[in-house]
């Protein structure tokens, strides 16, 4: 008997003796025989590879066997299986060193996402709405095959992607230069292309640095929330730990200089709230290159506290200097990583390096999405600029008359839902995974893992459908790979460089440490406050808001969740009448949001914050139409060298909107420890 | 006050058993009907789950807890009035005390469910008795519940037993005056009764006997009903005067419940011949010496946290005094000490009207104590990033009215198949005989001020 | 010697990431509860990370303190379960037998710490968050107490295992989620009975706090207080 008869025979006498035993349709599931091997209550550790965000860390998965439901030819029915049951930091990874921060945790949900796409889909209403009907796998690879070929202008084939994923990078990017369509517009919100561009004039790398903390005395971080959101943060959170408490009787200080306090400006032995965009200035004010009492002037930093903390960093070595965030997020973000870079030459610099791998430079123009104006066929992966892109760059619109749109997600997001055809990744722990750190540890090579289970969906990595597609073609293109596990495994050039399609536009002639004033969209006088959005510890750039772990996870430092607010300064609020939940209307040139707010003692007077996650539209059950999106309220203000978005530049004006209305859900009862503590009798 | 005949005494008293309006089946539809809803609003929540309160973390108990008290506190009416008032000899008890015991037991009944309907799993509420379970293991012993679940079977078993015996001779009454099934039923409850000196003689030991032990387990059950948050770390649940405070707190609320159902049945069953204004006089005297007391309790835990100024109990003097509970917290104040002070100590406001308003406000005031005894202290401990808040839902408001209607009901019910004042005792109090009282005790008759 | 299981709880390494938050939901089957019930109070988290403000802008400061259930040896919460479910082992631990819950809540009041929740629904996961399910520990259904055990489960297992293999377990074999995700390694967890093990040396330390520690519940995580700089 062969397996087929064997499964027929099995569902038959299956489903009779289930229709014997009840009438319960749901008792009626066949049950398959498993393919592969089942050790019942015992499990196996396996790697992978964290997706989240481009630190790579190392995973050890734990593999159980477990009941899933499955559709297997048209069938309903359950099957046991190994899968995956719990993610934990692999113990021999330099990155992550064992640790794994609360996205990595959460990503298992991916996998068993109840909203996940579960197969091929085509569009099956109005371009946007969302609703798709599924298609199988043939016909899917048919269709877009012949999208491809009925192109007559290749170059009319736009590709949009997120960048710094390994070897995913290559496959987009070798498939568009064989097919010769343009490189792929690899984009995203938070980027930290200036600072790799500063790096590249100030120490020939083009890259991220490595930090050694746990050998630090002093740090100071200018902006960077490098314990919670920034940079390869399970590393850095380890090398914190241990410059903290590992050393008998050595404790490194660190200094916090931010506009907003992060859960890093929480764990800094000293916060030093500065105006924004002036992160430079001080600096160079600390390295002794810029004169300390019109550093006041700009920063609003005392002058005092300027001295005292250059002192200490003469005498407590050795130190290092950090910046990102929001500090790079202004007009001048160049000159002001420039300025970080000069003080760490000041100190020395021992403690500042660069992982062997990996230079990854995109230089994109001011309007990435500008191509899409003439494209006549767009592929989406891994990317939601729908969401995450200043309206003013029109990407939406720029979508709705683009004639057709094939993604690769795995669920309906926003940009997705734009899609005419959907061809579903498998989720990381099913798939061969690779990633390429590019710091976090001197140590860092790249890894690759493959699946630790077997897919639940009848998904297909999109490495071996885009290779299928290829081959397929009328003129067939063959990619460097034969499939996913190729890819994974292969070893890509150092320096992926796309500046050959975007040209950088020449530089002013400035100085690069000559202080420039950030410039800021809307006059002050209209819009009174500056606009921080910033990276959520739950959410990122929005990309984790589907996981209703990170929807149920309090917000570290205002113990929200499931919700958006707006963070306001205690006496800024209190003269507004706003209270914690209250309704306040965020405008900008670009729009409003009315958010929720949230009173925060961690914020000057003048500046509103809010985080980036919430308000898509489309992100499954546990986050469509949830709150706002605040990336939406963004001007289209640039860095005039590097071109990417200064997303710190946007001013707005804000007005309570009405009382709270339940939006704000807080886990936390109180902002102090002890409230009544002030009142003396 | 003219004594009336003790025919025409029996007459009236008898008289609600006897003659049915329609006005009685409409309230009794009526009630009926909430109690109805009450039921399947239980049946609801344990069939939804026990979500569909207003329970969260960390305000764990709220209105069914505060219900518990407050019954199991209005409870205390009955017997300490009942019993302390046999003790001594006070005749203007007389048609007093049957309308106290049986608030007492329909109180006691009622506030007894309330550890069931808040329980997360009340199918097993069973597990709280000791019985020899298949788990191998006994209740454990030192938990308050465990106290509670003896204390209150302990005083029920003694309240049913302090109502039941004086009521046997009123069923041997009825018995003889009734026929057929009527006659049955009551010839079975009135055990034999003949009326024999020898009967007479040992009905009145037992009650004596009674009297006097159903004082401490009256006290020790509101005191242990106290236990249940004195014994807990949890700011201001744990005062050493608890126990004192909670058990003034029950007479004082059930004073006030009593002098309502008095004012009840004076009006509805026309008892105005038996229940006079000196009898509401003094239960309202009673009443504002117990709000005297209250007052004192108060002041003596306000001053005390407050001059302690220790940080967990200054949290909840301050959320209570002036923060979000205060409207009910000074609600409390004004209901307990300001409204019954003002009417109960001026005389001439001291009528039966008086009295029954100052008791409504007594009953509002002495719930908010319960609920503020429970809610503000559980919503903020000591860990401030764990405060709340808690908003009752409609299951808890529909149950805690049902059991309003359900105690109304029951005591309806009940003044229709009983004769809610002693007949013989109020004959008894004309005519004392010598075999049932000591010679030299000298008794008060109805109407008389003084000895 | 039997052991006796405690923590210490680094505030100077902690950086409030809620890594443990997540790692304790993903290991220990905690129902999400959603929006709506997240918003009436009833999210479960059996450890979560404290966040206190102190001062005004500019001179503010922020304080994070990880909390779960505290596992006292003279737990509040122990003498009030009228059903035993919840009592404390010869290890130490303060265990919750589910199956004996009857939930009244007794616990949670008497708990100072707020480290104990209730099941107000049964929980649901949809199809197929449920095939992530640990096997190894039970779903709790409506109307039961829940908290942090310090995945016993994984002292279970990794007691067996060292049974197995006749020997002891060693410091640092057994790690509860939250210690073992934590990337600062600002929890370390291990047995008090053993003066050399990390926690042990790490409870010895001078800035090391008990929480609530005048309450007399004898809690068995000592926090080291963060450093300020000489």
């Amino acid at each position: 008997m062969d397996r087929r008869d064997f499964i027929k025979l099995t569902a038959v006498t299956g489903t009779s003796a289930a229709l014997a035993s009840c009438g319960n349709p749901e008792h009626q599931l066949i049950r398959f025989v498993p393919d592969e091997d089942i050790t019942p209550g015992i499990a196996e550790w396996k790697p992978s590879v964290c997706p989240i965000c481009s630190a790579g860390c190392g995973v050890n998965v734990r593999v159980m066997d477990a009941d899933v439901r499955t559709v297997r030819s048209g069938q309903a029915g359950v099957v046991r299986m190994n899968v995956a049951k719990k993610l934990e930091g692999l113990p021999t990874d330099p990155i992550s060193r064992g640790g794994l921060c609360a996205r990595g945790q959460a990503a298992i949900q991916i996998t068993y996402h109840p909203d996940r796409l579960a197969q091929p889909m085509k569009r099956d209403g109005a371009r946007g709405s969302g609703s798709f009907k599924p298609i199988s796998w043939d016909e899917a690879i048919a269709e877009l095959v012949s999208k491809l070929d009925a192109l007559d202008d290749r170059k009319a084939l736009a590709i949009v992607t997120r960048p710094h994923r390994g070897n995913r990078d290559a496959l987009f990017a070798a498939f568009a230069q064989r097919v010769g369509a343009p490189a792929p517009i690899a984009y995203e919100l938070f980027s930290d292309d200036v600072l790799r561009h500063a790096n590249a004039a100030s120490y020939g790398k083009a890259q991220l640095p490595t930090y050694d903390l746990a050998k630090a005395r002093y740090v100071v971080s200018f902006g960077a929330d490098f314990l919670g959101t920034w940079g390869s943060v399970v590393a850095q959170n380890a090398a914190f730990g241990d410059m903290r408490q590992a050393r008998p009787g050595v404790r490194g200080k660190l200094v916090q200089v931010e506009s907003r306090m992060t859960t890093t400006g929480a764990s800094a032995d000293e916060w030093v709230p500065v105006k924004p965009g002036t992160e430079g200035v001080l600096a160079l004010a600390l390295a002794g290159k810029h004169d300390i009492a019109d550093a006041e002037k700009i920063t609003g930093v005392p002058a005092k506290k300027i001295e005292r903390i250059a002192k200490e960093l003469a005498d407590q070595k050795p130190a290092v200097a950090i910046v990102g965030g929001p500090a790079l997020a202004h007009t001048n973000a160049l000159f002001t990583a420039t300025a970080v870079n000069e003080l760490n030459k000041a100190l020395g610099g021992e403690l500042l390096g660069f992982a062997s791998h990996n230079a990854q430079l995109s230089t994109l123009s001011a309007q990435p999405f500008a191509a899409l104006a003439d494209a006549k066929l767009l592929l989406v992966d891994e990317a939601n600029p729908v969401y995450g892109a200043p309206k003013a760059w029109k990407v939406r619109e720029a979508l709705e008359k683009i004639p057709y749109i094939a993604s690769f997600s795995r669920f309906v997001d926003d940009t997705t839902a734009y899609a005419d055809l959907i061809l579903p990744d498998h989720s990381f722990l099913e798939s061969w995974t690779d990633a390429a750190p590019e710091s976090g540890s001197l140590d860092a090579k790249p890894i690759s893992a493959g699946p630790v289970m077997k897919p639940i969906h009848d998904t297909r990595a999109t490495a071996d459908v885009l290779i299928a597609v290829a081959g397929k073609l009328k003129t067939p293109v063959e990619l460097p790979w034969k499939n996913g596990e190729e890819l994974a495994k292969s070893s890509q050039p150092s320096t992926v460089d796309r500046r050959q399609a975007n040209p950088a536009p020449p530089s002013a002639g400035r100085q690069p440490t000559e202080w420039t004033d950030p410039h800021f969209d809307g006059a002050a006088s209209d819009y009174p406050m500056h606009f921080l959005p910033y990276a959520s510890p739950a959410f990122g750039d929005g990309s984790t808001a589907h996981l209703p772990w990170l929807q149920e996870l309090p917000d570290p430092l205002t113990s929200a969740m499931w919700s958006s607010w707006i963070e306001i300064n205690p006496k800024t609020a209190e003269q507004m009448g706003i209270a914690d939940g209250d309704l306040v209307d965020v405008t900008s040139s670009q729009g409003t949001l009315r958010v929720p707010a949230v009173v925060f003692p961690g914020i000057a007077p003048d500046i509103v914050a809010m985080p980036v996650g919430q308000g898509h539209e489309h992100y499954t059950r546990y986050a469509s139409k949830r709150g706002a999106n605040a990336a939406s309220l963004l001007a289209p203000v640039t860095e005039p060298e590097t071109g990417t978005l200064a997303w710190a530049a946007t001013r707005v004006k804000i007005a309570r909107a009405g009382d709270a209305d339940g939006s704000l859900i807080l886990f936390a009862g109180e902002k102090y420890e002890k409230p009544h503590d002030h009142e003396t009798r | 006050m003219s004594h009336v005949s003790h025919e025409r005494l029996t007459a009236d008293l008898l008289r609600p058993l006897e003659q049915t309006s329609w006005r009685f089946y409409l309230l009794v539809a009526f009630l009926g009907s909430i109690v109805a809803m009450g039921l399947g609003t239980w049946m609801y929540q344990m069939y939804m789950g026990f979500g569909m309160t207003g329970i969260n973390m960390p305000v764990y108990w709220a209105f069914y807890i505060t219900n518990f008290v407050f019954w199991i506190g209005i409870s205390h009416a009955g017997t300490l009035i009942s019993a302390i008032l046999r003790l001594v000899n006070a005749g203007w008890r007389r048609p007093v005390t049957r309308c106290a015991e049986v608030i007492t037991a329909f109180a006691l009944m009622i506030g007894a469910m309330f550890p069931i309907i808040h329980l997360g799993r009340p199918w097993l509420f069973f597990w709280l008795m000791p019985y020899p379970s298949q788990r191998l293991i006994w209740p454990n012993f030192r938990s308050p519940l465990v106290w509670d679940f003896f204390a209150i079977s302990t005083y029920l078993t003694g309240s049913l037993l302090f109502l039941f015996l004086p009521m046997i001779p009123d069923f041997a009454l009825i018995r003889d005056r009734a026929t057929g099934i009527r006659r049955r039923i009551y010839g079975v409850l009135a055990l034999g009764w003949r009326g024999t000196t020898k009967q007479w003689h040992r009905l009145e030991t037992a009650m004596q006997i009674m009297a006097i032990a159903i004082i401490p387990v009256a006290v020790s059950v509101h005191t242990i009903v106290s236990f249940d948050f004195s014994m807990a770390p949890v700011p201001m649940w744990h005062s050493t005067m608890f126990g004192p405070y909670f058990v003034a707190g029950a007479i004082f609320s059930g004073i006030a419940g009593l002098i309502i159902a008095m004012a009840s049945l004076r009006k509805f069953l026309h008892l105005e011949a038996y229940l006079h204004p000196v009898h509401f006089e003094n239960l309202g005297k009673l009443l504002l010496m117990m709000s005297m007391l209250w007052a004192y309790f108060i002041f003596a835990e306000r001053l005390t946290t407050w001059f302690g100024n220790d940080t967990g109990e200054m949290n909840v003097f301050y959320v209570t005094q002036r923060g979000s509970f205060s409207p009910l917290y000074w609600t409390m104040v004004v209901c307990n000490l300001v409204i019954p002070f003002t009417i109960l100590a001026l005389r001439w406001l001291r009528t039966i009207a008086g009295c029954v308003v100052a008791s409504f406000s007594v009953c509002i005031g002495m719930w908010l104590e319960r609920f503020l005894i429970v809610v503000p202290s559980l919503s903020h401990k000591y860990l401030t990033y764990s405060w709340g808040h808690y908003r009752p839902q409609p299951v808890e408001i529909m149950i805690t009215i049902a059991t309003f209607a359900a105690m109304t009901l029951l005591y309806t019910l009940f003044s229709k198949f009983v004769p809610i004042i002693s007949i013989w005792e109020l004959k008894a109090g004309d005519h004392p005989s010598a075999a049932l009282y000591p010679a030299p005790m000298h008794e008060h008759k109805l109407g008389e001020t003084h000895a | 010697m039997a052991h006796k299981w405690g923590m210490a709880i680094d505030q100077d390494r902690c950086t409030g990431c809620g890594a443990c938050v997540t790692a304790c939901h993903a290991e220990n089957n905690i129902p999400t509860v959603g929006a709506s019930q997240a918003a009436r109070g009833r999210a479960m988290h059996w450890i979560r990370v404290e966040r206190y403000w102190e001062g005004e802008f500019p001179d503010v400061k922020l304080k994070f303190r990880p909390v779960m259930c505290q596992q006292c040896d003279a737990a509040p919460c122990e003498p009030v379960c009228p059903t035993y479910a919840s009592h404390h082992t010869a290890e130490g631990l303060n265990a919750q037998v589910y199956n004996r819950c009857i939930g009244t809540r007794y616990c949670a009041n008497a708990c100072p710490y707020n480290v104990r929740f209730f099941d107000f629904f049964n929980p649901e996961w949809p199809r197929p968050l449920d095939a992530q399910l640990n096997p190894d520990v039970s779903i709790r259904e409506v109307g039961v107490m829940e908290k942090c055990t310090f995945c016993v489960q994984r002292i279970t297992a990794g007691e067996i295992q060292a049974e197995a293999e006749k020997r002891g377990v060693k410091d640092g074999e057994i790690q509860p989620a939250c210690a073992q995700s934590c990337s600062a390694r600002a929890i370390v967890f291990g047995d008090l009975n053993d003066p050399e093990s990390a926690v042990s040396r790490l409870a010895r330390q001078e800035r090391g706090t008990k929480l609530l520690e005048e309450l007399g519940t004898l809690p068995k995580i000592t926090y080291l207080a963060k450093q300020t700089q000489a």
